[in-house]
């Protein structure tokens, strides 16, 4: 088959002239890549990622509703894709790829496809995220928030005091800022997780 | 010359065959790929804020701005507030770059004296192009339906009130917020291209 589709093209590129092959080829390139592109950024979407199916749009969309990421003073918003997807290219195709996953998982297993299973496995799921984000030094919530250009006089006492503490002790974002978006499993926090921090560093693209 | 050409124009309409169509499928890709790349470098602050001494005076001014240093460390640079994020309207925003490379060339602020002299017919055009398109790249990251009215202070609340009643949009009373403000009437008193909504 392959083969055969070869020597069709093949005896199809002979037939038109030079400039034409070249110039079809270049449109299929261009068209390919900003199809990809454009899959990438539209995957990346509120409503893609939060409504297209009910296993997201019944549990993580209605508890993310209204937290400090929704709703605030100025409405500046953090969507699902600003928290749980990478943003460096490389990390993000990685990504991509593990939505696979979800694919699998509803079709197939339908492992959290109702309320009373999604809290089933809420823990489990919320462990997951923590190890990757302790993992990569809380590199999403670091793709906002840049620490070097916070104001410690516009952040509370309690606040000024424990982000000074977390510097000495080698904490990360989400060892402490957890829950913070969606309910908080029973169990341990992400302090308590023990994480490799060599794993994957923060500014690696791979 | 027209022997070049002519020889192309031979090229152009002899066959065609595999390696061409690969070499055309290369090309294609590397060809958006790099105007991708170029958009997006080109709204990176090292771009926009330090290239050129121009700039420089701007990226000064913005240091230290609610949307530089803030409580939580969520930024907006340069890009954010005036480049436009639709796919097109981009596009165009990007061929006006042009324009800075011809002031840079002529130097027409290439000292603070001659930028300070330009200051309030920079920032009227930058106040009439937000007001004609209703502040869109504030509103770009600013959702006014995601604000919680009871985060603000009254002030802010009884005002965001009040302008929703007299078609009023951001620029109109959030300027001179990341950069001096000029002498001169301010963004409400340029009625020129208020259109908007």
């Amino acid at each position: 088959m392959p083969k055969r589709l070869f020597a069709k093209v093949r005896r199809l590129v002979a037939s038109k002239s030079a400039g034409v092959v070249l110039l079809a080829g270049f449109a299929a390139g261009f068209i390919a890549l900003s199809l990809f592109g454009t899959s990438m950024i539209y995957t990346g979407t509120e409503q893609f990622c939060a409504q297209n199916c009910h296993e997201m749009a019944n549990n993580n969309t209605k508890e993310y509703k209204d937290t400090i990421h929704d709703k605030n003073r100025t409405g500046v918003r953090a969507t699902c894709a600003d928290c749980h997807v990478p943003h460096a290219p490389v990390p993000l195709y990685i990504a991509k790829f593990g939505a696979l996953n979800d694919l699998w998982s509803h079709h197939v297993t339908h492992a959290v496809d109702t309320p009373e299973k999604f809290d089933a496995q809420r823990g489990h799921m919320a462990e997951r995220i923590w190890t990757y984000m302790k993992g990569n030094d809380s590199r999403e919530c670091r793709s906002c928030h840049n620490e070097a250009k916070m104001d410690p006089e516009k952040q509370s006492d309690m606040a000024k005091a424990r982000h000074t503490k977390a510097k000495k002790e080698k904490l990360t974002c989400v060892d402490c800022h957890y829950g913070i978006a969606h309910k908080v499993p029973d169990g341990p926090g992400p302090q308590e997780l023990e994480v490799d921090k060599a794993f994957i560093s923060r500014s690696a693209i791979f | 010359m027209s022997k070049i050409v002519d020889s192309f124009r031979a090229w152009k309409a002899g066959p065609g065959s595999i390696g061409l169509l690969i070499l055309g499928v290369i090309l294609g890709l590397t060809f958006f790929f790099s105007g991708g790349s170029f958009m997006v470098y080109a709204n990176s602050e090292k771009f926009c804020a330090t290239s050129c001494h121009e700039m420089s005076f701007l990226a000064e001014e913005h240091k230290g701005t609610i949307h530089d240093t803030n409580r939580t460390g969520y930024r907006a640079t340069c890009n954010d507030c005036h480049v436009p994020h639709g796919y097109v309207p981009n596009y165009f925003a990007k061929l006006a770059l042009f324009n800075d490379y011809w002031g840079h060339w002529t130097g027409s602020i290439d000292t603070k004296e001659k930028f300070e002299a330009k200051r309030y017919e920079l920032a009227k055009k930058v106040w009439t192009y937000m007001k004609s398109n209703d502040s869109r790249e504030c509103r770009h990251c600013h959702t006014t339906a995601k604000m919680d009215p009871d985060k603000q202070t009254t002030k802010a609340k009884a005002r965001h009130e009040k302008l929703r009643t007299e078609n009023l949009t951001c620029v109109d009373c959030h300027f001179g917020i990341a950069h001096t403000e000029p002498e001169g009437p301010g963004p409400q008193e340029l009625t020129a291209a208020a259109a908007g909504k």
